[in-house]
C-alpha cells in the first residue's frame, strides 16, 4: 500500500483536474439539460465530441451538479454529431426542484423544457465546442481561488523536486551497478586464470 | 596428523579410560575409521554455531498486521461532496454500468479468520437476479416462492428446459422433497459446471424455499481481502440519502460479523472509502453534508 501522503497528493491532483481547467463553467440557472449524440468511433469528425466529453464535460458537471448531462453514442460515423442544450422557460420551476426516479432512464428524468438549442459538433475540436457552448449559454468561467492556486503550486513544486531526486538516484544506482559488474568481471578473470 | 583432541565423543564412549591414555599408539586402521567420522564433527560444529547472525544477514521481522496510517493526515470528505466528484467523473457513462463502490479498510491481523457474508441492502444495487426454484408447481411452497420473487418454478418443465439448453436463471434453489427427482433428472452435468446445481453444501437445498428466495433477491456478497472489504453500494442514480442508508446498513452488517468472530480476534474499521467504477477513491469523513456542500437533490441528477 502506498504511503498516505503519496495517496493524498495523487487524489488532490485528480480532484483539482475535476475542479479546474477548460470547461470549468457555471451555467446560468435556466439551463436544465445538456445532451450529446455522437458516434462510438472518431471517424468522420467525431473526435471533438469525445474529447469534449472526456475533458470539458467532467468539469462542467462538477460545477453544475443539478444540470442533467447525458450522452448517446449510438450514432454512426455518417450521422451528425449534435449537442442539444435545453433551457427552462422563465417562469418554469428551476432544475433542482425536479424529482428524479432512480430507475428511470435519464431521458425521462429530465425536467420539462420549452426551448432547445443545438450545436453542431462535427469536425470541430473540443475547445471550439466549448466556445460555442459558452457563447450560447452565456456561462461564466470559474477562477481558481487563492487556496487552490497555493495547492497547485505545492503539487507542482513536489513534482519538480521528485523529478530531480529521481534523476539523482537513477545516476547513483547506475554507478553502483557498473561498479558491481566491473568487480564481477575482475573476479571472473581471476577464476579463469586459476583454472 | 590425528591428534587426540579431534576424537569425537561417540568414539570416546566406546573406549575405556586406559585406552584413551594409550591413544598415540593407535593403529592405522583406527585412523581411517576416525576420518570417516568427520561427518559427526560437522554435526557438532552445527551445534555450536553462533546462533545470532550478523545484522546484514538477519531477516527483518515481519509485520503481523496491515499498515494503519494515521487518518488525521488524510483528506476526508462529507458524503455529498464525494458524490459530487464521483458524479462528475462518471458523467455520460451508461447509467446501468457505473456503480458506487465502498471499501472498508480494517485494523486486523494478516492471518486469521476473514469477514465474509451476504447482505441485503435497503436499496439493492442489482435487482435483476433471476432465481429458479425446483419444487412441485402446484404446491404451497412453489406459490410462496413465486410470490417472493422467483422467476421460474417447476420440476419437469425446468428439467426439460435445462436439457434443451435454455437456462434463463442466475441462481437455482431446490426444495428438499424434490431433491430425488432432481438427482434422477440428470441435469447435474449441465448445471454443475455453471455453479447452478443445488446442493446442501452451498445452502441451496432448503425446506423454506420462499424465505431463501427472499433472502437471495437483491442480496450481495462481500468478503475481506487483504484487510479490505469491498462492495458495490449503489447505482449512480441514487440520492445521497439512499447511499447513506446503504452505507449504514453495510457497516452495521460488517460490525455484526466482527462481533460474531471469536473473542480473541479483534477487528475494527479503520477507514471508509467511497469510489465509483471510473472515479477516484475518496475517504469519507462520516458526515452527510459539510460547509459549502451543494443541495442533496442536485447530486442525484444524471
Amino acid at each position: 500500500m502506498v504511503s498516505l501522503p503519496q495517496r493524498m497528493r495523487k487524489l488532490q491532483t485528480k480532484l483539482l483536474a475535476i475542479r479546474l481547467g477548460s470547461g470549468a463553467l457555471v451555467l446560468p440557472k435556466d439551463v436544465t439539460r445538456i445532451h450529446m449524440r455522437f458516434a462510438q468511433k472518431i471517424d468522420g469528425g467525431h473526435m471533438g465530441p469525445r474529447a469534449f466529453w472526456r475533458h470539458e464535460l467532467i468539469r462542467l458537471k462538477y460545477h453544475n451538479p443539478a444540470v442533467s448531462m447525458t450522452i448517446d453514442r449510438t450514432a454512426t460515423a455518417d450521422d451528425p454529431a449534435v449537442m442539444s442544450v435545453h433551457f427552462a422557460s422563465a417562469d418554469a420551476p428551476q432544475s433542482s426542484d425536479s424529482t428524479t426516479q432512480t430507475s428511470t432512464p435519464p431521458s425521462d428524468a429530465a425536467p420539462p423544457t420549452d426551448r432547445v438549442q443545438t450545436i453542431d459538433m462535427k469536425h470541430r475540436t473540443n475547445l471550439d465546442i466549448l466556445g460555442e457552448l459558452q457563447k450560447l449559454t452565456k456561462a461564466f468561467a470559474v477562477e481558481a481561488t487563492a487556496e487552490e492556486r497555493e495547492e497547485m503550486q505545492m503539487l507542482e513544486d513536489h513534482r519538480v523536486k521528485s523529478a530531480r531526486d529521481s534523476k539523482l538516484s537513477q545516476e547513483v544506482r547506475a554507478r553502483q551497478k557498473r561498479e558491481k559488474e566491473l568487480l564481477k568481471q575482475a573476479r571472473g578473470e581471476l577464476a579463469g586464470d586459476a583454472v | 596428523m590425528a591428534s587426540p583432541a579431534r576424537y569425537c565423543p561417540s568414539c570416546l564412549s566406546h573406549t575405556s579410560p586406559s585406552t584413551l591414555l594409550r591413544r598415540p599408539h593407535a593403529s592405522n586402521a583406527f585412523i581411517t575409521h576416525q576420518q570417516i567420522r568427520t561427518a559427526a564433527q560437522s554435526q557438532n560444529a552445527q551445534k555450536y554455531k553462533r546462533k545470532d547472525q550478523p545484522a546484514s544477514q538477519k531477516r527483518k521481522k515481519q509485520r503481523t498486521t496491515f499498515l494503519e496510517p494515521d487518518m488525521r493526515e488524510a483528506i476526508q470528505f462529507p458524503l455529498v461532496d464525494a458524490m459530487r466528484y464521483l458524479r462528475a467523473a462518471e458523467v455520460g457513462r451508461p447509467p446501468t454500468s457505473s456503480k458506487y463502490e465502498i471499501h472498508l479498510r480494517l485494523r486486523t491481523l494478516k492471518n486469521g479468520p476473514v469477514v465474509r457474508n451476504r447482505l441485503r441492502l435497503p436499496h439493492p444495487v442489482k435487482t435483476d437476479l433471476r432465481i429458479c426454484v425446483i419444487a412441485p408447481p402446484d404446491s404451497a411452497a412453489a406459490q410462496a416462492a413465486l410470490a417472493a420473487g422467483a422467476s421460474l418454478v417447476g420440476e419437469e418443465s425446468v428439467f426439460d428446459a435445462v436439457k434443451a439448453g435454455t437456462i434463463e436463471f442466475d441462481r437455482c434453489i431446490c426444495h428438499q422433497d424434490s431433491l430425488p427427482k432432481l438427482a434422477k433428472a440428470g441435469v447435474a452435468r449441465i448445471l454443475g459446471p455453471r455453479q447452478l446445481m443445488p446442493s446442501a453444501k452451498t445452502g441451496t437445498v432448503v425446506k423454506d424455499v420462499a424465505a431463501s428466495v427472499r433472502e437471495m433477491v437483491g442480496a450481495s456478497e462481500y468478503r475481506e481481502r487483504l484487510g479490505v472489504v469491498r462492495m458495490a453500494i449503489g447505482q449512480l442514480g441514487f440520492t445521497p440519502e439512499e447511499v447513506q442508508r446503504n452505507i449504514r446498513a453495510f457497516v452495521e452488517g460488517v460490525k455484526r460479523d466482527f462481533a460474531g468472530l471469536s473473542d480473541r480476534i479483534s477487528k475494527e474499521i479503520h477507514e471508509v472509502v467511497l469510489s465509483s467504477t471510473n472515479g477516484p477513491g475518496l475517504s469519507l469523513s462520516g458526515e452527510l453534508r459539510g460547509v459549502g456542500s451543494v443541495a442533496t437533490k442536485d447530486v442525484g441528477m444524471a
